[in-house]
């Protein structure tokens, strides 16, 4: 099963790096938005979790 | 070839942006809160907090109204094509077509089928499978966008085509050239951004309308946090875009650039100023009451300090060799269509790439007939089709003005919104908070101006350099399109205010009504009692 499983991400990293390396040759600005939408995706969500962390420490400050 | 009605060209001008600008008020921000709930659910997913579930549900409803109402709006003006545009659908479809055809087998499918399974599939799958579920979505909202932006780039930069002249239209070549144009790909990140600070600046703004009546306090403030952190990047993103487009512009389509700098005549770097203010004549050919600011223009538009950007004057100029050429195109295609001699199709095809110029030129040939034009009559001909090349300058000038402004406004919005909420200040910070809530309908405001932008700007092409617009629309009658003009505006009005109507509604009453599958007033937190302590004293308060 963990042959499987390593075999399966093995397959997707190929993919992932084809299609950088095809998207990103081709068409930087499609590469960009894919690259950028999950950072902007991640960034707000890391700014609420860290909105969390900061209610554990001071659970009664105003927000 | 008889020329089209110049009123019926005009309202059909009038009908297309009508309609699209009502519609692009749905788009932004199904494009933006389909990935800010994506964001909101990733959090839930691997937080497990029920809070993120309920922002995810309630901000998804909001979505959900915008979605229903808005994306009907847009399938009008794919048959505005067939009906009003059918010159121009006859000489351009086989390139316009195929996009707009795959967006709909792809991305209305996709969009559609998942959004069902998103809204309805909460309580059927599992967390992992309703987020998958959920980028679907998003990615399926922001494909769809990309397919028609790719067809609207293949306008402005054609490229992956060429005109056959046996079946007298452009033919598509490759694929590849036309998903992969560069104007389509700025373009399109633009656009998909633009649609982020939408959506981002929607969230904040409700958000901010919550914090200052005290309600929904923990909510209002993670929803808060990340629409100023989704919305700062997004803006930076968007400007940078512009920037792009703005570089290729310069390159492909030089009268546009010189519209939106309001710059009649040839630049003369460093010192030559970035226009803020100007009334643009174009009749006169000149700008009254102008204030710039020194030495930016040159590094802005070309990205140097020594070269000169070409004036509208001067490309006025540029263009008389090219109007005579297309003279000459459109003449040896004529004799080609009679009598299919080869030395015909050869002098067309000396000429085929100034064949646009040729089009615009019929307005000034003696009976709209460019073959008709004497020798003597040439010189006239051209020096009257010259002027016929600049887009309306004035409305170039201040719908991009209008954009810029607003872009960096929400850059200070977002960015003093986001240092405020990781400081935890928003309380103290009403006016930023009233701010917030005010510029809710700006972005979309400012994508509307970026419309008028980019397509008052590449006038009086339809297909840049190849067809006219007075050449493409359809030969109705007047009263016809009046007729359908009041209905389109009465129609979409109505959706407009049902929208308002419901937004407004479905906002005041915020995420403990009624939200689907939320969980009433309890906003608790599965695996953390402290922080569900926190939560509802916060509510409580």
């Amino acid at each position: 099963m963990n042959i499987m499983r390593l075999a399966g991400l093995a397959v997707a990293l190929v993919v992932s790096l084809l299609f950088a390396v095809f998207v990103g040759d081709q068409g930087p600005w499609y590469f960009a938005w894919v690259v950028g939408t999950v950072m902007i995706i991640l960034i707000a969500g890391a700014g609420a979790i860290l909105l969390d962390a900061q209610d554990e420490q001071t659970p009664e400050k105003e927000i | 070839m008889e020329l089209i009605n110049p009123d019926v060209v005009d309202l059909s001008r009038f009908q297309f942006a009508l309609t699209a600008l009502y519609h692009f008020m749905f788009v932004p921000l199904t494009l933006g809160l389909t990935f800010m709930l994506a964001a909101m659910e990733t959090v839930y997913v691997v937080t497990g907090r029920q809070i993120y579930k309920d922002m995810a549900q309630f901000w998804g409803k909001l979505f959900g109204i915008n979605f229903a109402i808005g994306v009907a709006t847009g399938i009008t003006m794919e048959f505005e094509f067939g009906t009003n545009w059918s010159m121009y659908s006859r000489f351009f479809g086989d390139m316009f077509g195929t996009p707009l055809a795959i967006e709909g087998l792809m991305a209305f499918f996709m969009e559609s089928t998942f959004v069902g399974l998103m809204f309805f599939g909460w309580d059927r799958l599992s967390r992992p499978a309703h987020l998958a579920i959920t980028y679907l979505v998003a990615l399926g909202s922001n494909l769809s966008a990309l397919w028609i932006l790719v067809a609207n780039a293949s306008m402005n930069m054609p490229e992956g085509a060429h005109f056959d002249p046996d079946t007298m239209r452009m033919q598509f070549d490759s694929v590849v050239k036309v998903i992969f144009n560069p104007d389509a790909q700025a373009k399109f990140v633009h656009t998909s951004v633009a649609g982020y600070v939408s959506a981002a600046m929607f969230v904040m703004g409700i958000s901010a309308f919550y914090i200052l009546r005290g309600q929904h306090k923990a909510f209002a403030a993670r929803s808060f946090r990340m629409a100023a952190l989704f919305g700062i990047i997004s803006t930076v993103a968007v400007i940078t875009l512009g920037d792009v487009l703005g570089r290729l512009d310069y390159e492909h389509q030089p009268t546009k650039i010189a519209a939106i700098e309001g710059l009649w005549h040839t630049s003369k770097p460093p010192f030559e100023p970035w226009l803020a203010f100007a009334l643009p004549d174009d009749a006169r050919q000149e700008n009254h009451l102008e204030i710039g600011v020194p030495f930016v223009l040159t590094p802005l538009v070309a990205h140097s300090f020594d070269t000169p950007i070409t004036g509208m004057t001067e490309l006025e100029e540029q263009a008389g060799p090219h109007i005579a050429s297309g003279i000459q195109a459109l003449s040896a295609l004529r004799r080609y269509g009679q009598g299919h001699d080869p030395a015909d199709l050869a002098q067309f095809r000396a000429h085929e790439a100034d064949m646009g110029f040729g089009f615009l030129a019929m307005r000034h040939a003696p009976g709209q007939d460019v073959t008709a034009i004497s020798a003597a009559e040439m010189d006239s001909v051209v020096r009257q089709t010259e002027p016929d090349i600049l887009p309306n300058v004035f409305v170039t000038f201040w719908s991009f003005r209008i954009m810029v402004f607003l872009s960096l406004w929400f850059f200070a919005v977002f960015a003093l919104s986001a240092y405020v909420s990781l400081t935890n200040r928003l309380e103290r910070n009403r006016l930023l908070l009233k701010l917030c809530m005010w510029s809710i309908p700006l972005p979309i405001l400012a994508t509307e101006f970026g419309w008028i932008t980019a397509e008052a700007g590449r006038q009086p092409w339809t297909v840049f350099n190849r067809l006219p617009t007075f050449l493409s629309a359809s030969s109705h009658g007047v009263g016809y399109m009046i007729f359908s003009l009041a209905g389109f505006a009465l129609l979409y009005s109505t959706f407009i205010a049902a929208e308002l109507f419901l937004m407004f509604k479905y906002a005041r009453l915020g995420p403990d009504h009624g939200a689907h599958g939320a969980q009433g007033p309890h906003l608790t937190v599965a695996h953390d009692r402290k922080d569900a302590f926190s939560i509802a004293s916060s509510l409580s308060s």
